[in-house]
């Protein structure tokens, strides 16, 4: 009966990775209901690529470790079926191949971290619609700025096809909702996990 | 995934003599070499291959599932109270658009588990939530204001704990937090019944902030008769009782079979009331069959540490032990005492004056006051070995009233003082209250600070009377002040519309002082508090507020992790000290 409901229910996921000095990469995915309450939480053990991943996989690393080894993983443990799924870490966008939710980056609030968001300003206006995390490679995802709420939100332009699906979705959430805000219960839940398993 | 690359040829191959000669500057390029020993073979071995293998080991992972709380679900009786007072319902909403966590409003106070919780599956549900900020934002809770951000933090850490002590200071709204806790805690099912058991007098105001802070939750106060008051112990759907000491003493104590009852939280305001471990009250409640154990009061400490572990009895029993050192028991229970003064959370709390005001004896005064300790001295001196601590003490008090008045003529310096300072306080429209530990002492300020319009707040004016008091005191502009026993208007008072305390005589517990004080600095205050503490010079006053003084130190030393080298109670060598008597035997305990 619970399964039943929460199938019909809408969820958002929420998927974030932390990198531990000592132990390497943690991934979390949280997946809450419509009134920001927990239903799930997925967590990884530490994840460390050895030399040899290093070298291969170049650039494309940390797109395989954060989005297929990490992200798929997490994302596929759920048993509930998410409407989007948000990250505010860009090579997660990766597991986008993998998984049926669309994913949506979450970018920091603080428009000196990031490139204004179109429409932010006339100045803006005139800047790219899209851009790179990493300019100084190629590796990257072209990313295309979009806002909801008080929240900067990036799609990767190779998910474009998403686009119309996640604005119906986001239609759902309270545009006043702090999307970041999830990831600090994630970091802190790694955390009690990463402790606990000490 | 596997790569590949090629080796070098085998080693053999290269011992064949071959010699190569490139023609300079470009050209075709020319093999001359020796003749053959032997005929060449240009068949080559195939290359060895050595393959890596790319491993993709399995991501080991943990998963946590939680039981989705139904938010769309209506408090329980939401429609109506006890008392047949609609209930508002806090804007609850259906399953509506989600609501942010945080949101523009500011802060993300979020629930911690508290170290007694092991399980990790049950500290993560705790981690995930979202803020309480964001309750209030959804609208899933309504608040009449908004709370501070501090009380948000007592209310995070009260939530989630089986014992616990909120032991702010005094006007921080521990009610509020309270309130709100146990609210939570009824929205989310977790608890079904609450026993609140405070001091007579302050039913009313916690029958008053229930309404308050959590309009739609059913509260009876225990009263009436015994067959009254068995029907409301047993009363089903009802959450929040609200019992005070006496009461319980006598029901549970004795007259009713109260051992059918069972609540999922007892909370004990007011809780310095079960310091001594060996008092009937201590164990009452002791007996009351709990889940989870609740203590609040702003003078967790009023004597020793003692006092402490008495309220830890009833909180986890053996969790402290008398052997233990000041600085032991501080660590100990760091997890489980919440203790915010205003100077750390209010910084926009207006200021709270203090100051002692030194006054010299009247003639009257004075020449009265020699014969009496002369006296006193002499009897104590003449008992000797026979002298007991209640000896020590009449004369103390005896003493103490003639700091008042000259019982003979009725001279006062305090009196006159406190005449001067009524009169602009007064001429300024501003309010003030004044504390005795005697009722004939407020009875003979009433008299002679008549054209003030004097109000009396103590232990003789009936309990049905005493909110009335207290209205007409705050309503009515002629009254200017208002006149309270440490006894009854110690605890529970809101007056926050006060600018002017004053200490007539001084109580032996400076936590008692601090709670006469914060009366009316507190939350709302809307100005400067003025606290004038009277102390006659070179009597009996001045040598208590030495011994006060340490005690301030004792409470700071558990509170912020210092060692106490010092002797904790007021033994019978300080007291008969006072009047620099030796003392005919061992230390006692001097509970005030």
């Amino acid at each position: 009966m619970e399964a039943a409901s929460r199938k019909t229910k809408p969820t958002f996921g929420f998927l974030t990775v932390t990198d531990h000095p000592q132990y390497g990469l943690f991934g979390g995915y949280l997946v809450l209901n419509m009134a920001g309450r927990p239903l799930e939480f997925h967590c990884t053990a530490p994840i460390k690529p050895n030399r040899a991943q290093e070298i291969l996989y170049g650039r494309t690393l940390e797109a395989f470790i954060y989005g297929e080894q990490i992200g798929q993983t997490l994302i596929n443990q759920s048993s509930t079926s998410t409407q989007l799924v948000f990250t505010d870490r860009e090579p997660a966008l990766a597991a986008r191949q993998h998984v049926s939710a669309p994913l949506v980056m979450v970018l920091p609030s603080d428009p000196r971290i990031m490139p204004p968001v179109e429409g932010d300003s006339a100045a803006a206006a005139e800047s790219a619609k899209t851009f790179r995390l990493d300019t100084a490679h190629d590796g990257g995802p072209r990313l295309a700025l979009f806002q909801h709420g008080g929240n900067r939100l990036a799609l990767p332009e190779r998910d474009d096809e998403d686009r119309r699906l996640i604005v119906e979705r986001l239609a759902e959430l309270d545009e006043s909702f702090d999307l970041s805000e999830p990831f600090e219960r994630i970091r802190e839940a790694i955390e009690e996990a990463r402790q606990a398993a000490r | 995934m596997t790569f590949h690359w090629h080796a070098p040829p085998p080693p053999e191959t290269q011992s064949i003599d071959l010699t190569f000669s490139v023609r300079r500057y470009g050209g075709p390029v020319t093999v001359v070499g020796p003749p053959c020993r032997r005929p060449l073979n240009f068949e080559f071995a195939r290359p060895r291959v050595v393959s890596i293998p790319i491993t993709r080991p399995p991501v080991r992972t943990r998963s946590f599932r939680f039981a989705e709380p139904d938010v769309a679900q209506p408090p329980p009786a939401v429609s109506k109270n006890l008392h047949g007072r609609a209930a508002s319902n806090g804007a609850l909403g259906g399953h509506t658009r989600i609501k942010p966590p945080g949101d523009i409003l500011s802060g993300h106070t979020r629930i911690k588990p508290p170290n007694d919780i092991i399980k990790l599956s049950d500290r993560l549900e705790y981690l995930l939530q979202p803020s309480l900020e964001s309750l209030l934002d959804e609208g899933l809770l309504a608040f009449p204001q908004r709370p501070f951000p501090f009380q948000f933090e007592g209310i995070a850490f009260l939530y989630p704990r089986q014992a616990a002590i909120l032991a702010d200071e005094m006007g921080l709204g521990k009610t509020m937090q309270a309130i709100t806790a146990i609210r939570l805690l009824l929205r989310r099912d977790e608890v079904k019944s609450v026993l609140l058991v405070c001091p007579k007098p302050l039913v009313t105001n916690w029958r008053r902030e229930f309404e308050h802070w959590a309009p739609e939750v059913p509260v009876i106060a225990i009263e009436g008769d015994q067959a009254k008051r068995n029907w409301q112990w047993r009363l089903p759907d009802v959450p929040v009782r609200i019992a005070n000491y006496e009461l319980l003493l006598r029901d549970l104590g004795g007259s009713m079979d109260g051992s059918d009852l069972h609540f999922d939280l007892v909370v004990l305001d007011e809780s310095q009331r079960i310091k001594n471990r060996a008092s009937s009250t201590n164990r009452i409640v002791r007996s009351i069959s709990r889940r989870r154990s609740w203590a609040l009061t702003g003078t967790p400490v009023e004597n020793s540490v003692e006092d402490l572990l008495g309220i830890f009895e009833f909180l986890a029993p053996g969790f402290l032990s008398p052997e233990m050192k000041p600085r032991s028991i501080g660590r100990s229970i760091g997890d489980h005492v919440l203790r915010r003064t205003k100077e750390q959370v209010l910084a926009d709390l207006p200021a709270k004056l203090v100051h002692d005001a030194p006054l010299d004896l009247t003639p009257q005064q004075r020449e009265s006051y020699r014969l009496a300790e002369e006296k006193g001295v002499v009897r104590l001196t003449e008992l000797g070995k026979s002298a007991a601590i209640q000896h020590v003490f009449e004369l103390v008090l005896r003493l103490k009233q003639i700091c008042n008045f000259d019982s003979a003529t009725g001279a006062s310096a305090k009196l006159e003082r406190l005449d001067a300072d009524l009169e602009e306080i007064a001429e300024s429209g501003r309010k003030a209250i004044v504390f005795s530990q005697w009722v004939g002492t407020l009875r003979i300020l009433s008299r002679r600070l008549e054209r003030f319009g004097p109000m009396e707040y103590h232990g003789q004016v009936p309990f049905s009377r005493r909110d009335s008091v207290i209205s007409r005191f705050r309503e009515d502009p002629s009254r200017h002040v208002m006149l309270i026993s440490y006894g009854a208007g110690g605890v529970g008072l809101n007056l926050q519309f006060v600018n002017y305390v004053f200490l007539f005589d001084r109580w032996w517990n400076p936590a008692v002082e601090d709670q006469a004080i914060n009366r009316a600095h507190r939350i709302g205050v809307d100005g400067p508090v003025c606290v004038t503490r009277f102390l006659m010079v070179d009597t009996i006053e001045e040598r208590i507020d030495g011994i006060l003084r340490e005690k301030r130190e004792l409470f700071d030393s558990i509170f912020s992790g210092t060692e106490d080298r010092r002797k904790l109670g007021l033994t019978q060598e300080e007291l008969f000290g006072l009047f620099r008597l030796k003392c005919p035997s061992g230390p006692i305990d001097l509970a005030a």
